[in-house]
């Protein structure tokens, strides 16, 4: 349209085009600006506690017991605390979880029997984890009798995960489309061959992943453990691989970080935040292995 | 058996080598319960907050004096400790305040045994304030109508005193009701007289400290053991208007002068036997005493000391 001249070329664009345009680049700058704004606060949180977290960071400060009022020494009791914690509580939770999932998916009819236990695990799923804790108190360590211990704090954290467990795997194996599961029968199998051999290969991914998700939940869960079996203090040498006895209570990095930073006068600032660090770095760990295990099992249906 | 249009990607080796880390963390799991390397007895300490540091401070000694037992330790304020003792899940409850003539009912009703008591220490309430704030002393009836139900003093205008930070409502910092803490302050202080609403309840005794450190026109109660100095001013008290205050230290909560010192108990069920017996002993005896100090507690007093050894 420059040049002012008279014949209008007739690719030009015209005000209806040029206006979607703008729209077309507005939005993509606002959702752009939005992805921005999530990664922010991340890098902030991990930014600030990492330059906080710096002086005490060390080797050493992983495998040593704390020492002098926890004033000094490291966090190794806390942290093979909360890695019992969460390998038990998952060899609990998995199993039946991925098991139970199965069976509400491939076998159950839609009755009314299915849509209460439905309603069920999305419930529990939506209970607060404190309640968990007060239940895990009530159940395991008192009418159980399994008294304060780890094997209380675990199977609480295991019933705390077992309904997402439930919920993110029925979500995979539903994603796994109806004509694959008919194919195979009217070739003959019967269900159980179908799920082993069509079912879970298309789905594994995506259990693994939601199992995989739950154990960042239960390390970071403080209530249910502080209810059950994580103690303000537990004297362990440090380095020790296996300290604790499954009728033991044990220290665990969350409730470690809680009573850093609410009971122990004049502790070094850098601690706290350096206890904080390695629980994140557990948690990225375990989300890093995820996302590894599924890359390589990954299937890629083409359908 | 392939599925045309797909890609099975799971070979049967990955499911053996699923189920055999499976196993393994199982095994692992299972044998964590039978051959821990440190083995031995533990002995369970659960109850008040003011008391976790000392009682980790003595765990942490005990693990190096005698290494097959292991102490555990944790908080929840002296109701908590002495409720868990009661329904035989811990082996020692930690208190800083007395048994209640209730809960030794309970013990009696509901175990058919008696809960001992070991005075162990002992602690001095400090009336805390911000570093800043001018005032340095305080009486009994000025706390008890700042923090009991009907005082009548809410600003420190009222007591004269101008904090320099600006704001003059007094913020009270307390403590949540199942903290020993808590109920001696109520007892000795506010007469048994219920406490004002409109409190900062904390959890824990380092929360009140903190809590007062950030705040100027704050005030708060907590043990001795958490100041914090340069932050926070511990103020003398006076245990009723016209006698002298007295500021909180070692020598005037062993003597008696310092009005609100309180006994630091382990309690349990029964007559303590074996390591449990051996633990209390310890706990008392020089070495732990020692701990008591370097804790900021008060140690038993030589009078308590005699005593104890006369006993045995």
């Amino acid at each position: 349209m420059s040049g002012g001249t008279a014949s209008p070329q007739p690719f030009a664009p015209t005000a209806g085009l040029l206006a979607r345009r703008r729209r077309e680049r507005l939005a993509r700058g606002v959702f752009l600006a939005m992805t921005v704004l999530m990664i922010l606060p991340l890098a902030g949180i991990l930014g600030y506690l990492v330059v906080r977290a710096w002086p005490s960071l060390s080797w050493s400060f992983l495998v040593e017991a704390p020492a002098r009022g926890m004033r000094e020494g490291g966090i190794w009791p806390a942290l093979v605390g909360t890695i019992d914690l969460v390998v038990i509580s998952l060899a609990v939770a998995a199993p039946i979880g991925v098991l139970a999932a199965i069976y509400l998916n491939e076998y159950a009819r839609d009755n009314w029997v299915h849509r209460v236990v439905n309603l069920a695990v999305i419930t529990l799923a939506g209970v607060p984890s404190i309640v968990h804790a007060l239940f895990g108190l009530g159940a395991f360590v008192y009418a159980a009798r399994l008294g304060y211990s780890i094997l209380s704090a675990s199977l609480t954290l295991a019933l705390m995960t077992l309904p997402v467990i439930i919920a993110s795997t029925r979500e995979a194996l539903a994603s796994v489309p109806r004509s694959f599961r008919e194919a195979c029968w009217n070739v003959g199998a019967t269900r159980w061959q179908t799920i082993r051999a069509v079912v879970l290969p298309n789905s594994i991914g995506g259990i693994l992943t939601g199992i995989i998700l739950q154990v960042s939940r239960a390390a970071g869960e403080t209530a249910p453990i502080m209810f059950t079996g994580a103690v303000f203090y537990k004297a362990v040498r440090g380095g020790t691989l296996l300290p604790y006895r499954l009728d033991e209570q044990c220290m665990a990095l969350s409730m470690h970080l809680y009573t850093l930073a609410t009971q122990v006068p004049n502790v070094r600032p850098s601690i706290p935040y350096a206890t904080a660090v390695v629980l994140l770095a557990v948690v990225l760990l375990v989300n890093a292995a995820a996302i590894t295990l599924r890359l390589r099992v990954r299937t890629r249906p083409k359908w | 058996m392939r599925i045309p249009g797909t890609r099975t990607v799971i070979e049967p080796s990955f499911w053996r080598s699923a189920l055999a880390a499976g196993m393994a963390a199982m095994i692992c799991a299972g044998c964590g319960g039978q051959s821990a390397p440190e083995g031995g007895t533990t002995l369970q300490i659960k109850g008040s907050d003011t008391m976790v540091n000392v009682a980790q401070a003595w765990a942490e000694a005990y693990h190096q004096v005698r290494p097959g037992v292991r102490v555990e330790v944790s908080g929840g304020g002296s109701g908590v400790g002495i409720a868990a003792l009661l329904r035989g899940t811990v082996d020692i409850a930690a208190s800083s305040r007395d048994l209640k003539p209730e809960e030794a009912e309970q013990a009696r009703r509901y175990t058919g045994r008696e809960v001992r008591s070991f005075v162990v220490g002992h602690d001095a309430l400090a009336v805390y304030v911000h570093a800043s704030n001018p005032l340095e002393e305080i009486a009994f009836e000025q706390l008890a109508d700042m923090f009991a139900e009907g005082g009548r003093i809410e600003r420190w205008s009222q007591l004269g005193v101008t904090i320099p930070g600006g704001g003059d409502k007094i913020i009270r910092v307390s403590r949540q009701s199942s903290s020993g803490t808590y109920e001696f302050f109520r007892e000795h202080v506010l007469g048994r007289r219920d406490f004002r609403l409109g409190s900062r309840d904390m959890n824990g005794s380092k929360e009140v400290v903190e809590l007062v450190a950030a705040t100027p026109a704050a005030i708060g109660y907590s043990g001795m053991g958490y100041h914090e100095p340069g932050r926070v001013k511990m103020l003398r008290v006076s245990p009723g208007a016209g006698r002298p205050a007295v500021a909180p230290t070692m020598e005037t909560a062993m003597s008696g002068e310092y009005p609100i010192a309180r006994s630091l108990l382990l309690l349990t069920l029964g007559e303590p036997e074996g390591e449990i017996r051996a633990f209390l002993d310890w706990v008392r005896s020089p070495t732990g005493q020692t701990i008591v100090r370097e804790c900021g507690y008060v140690p038993l007093t030589p009078d308590e000391r005699a005593a104890l050894t006369a006993g045995r």
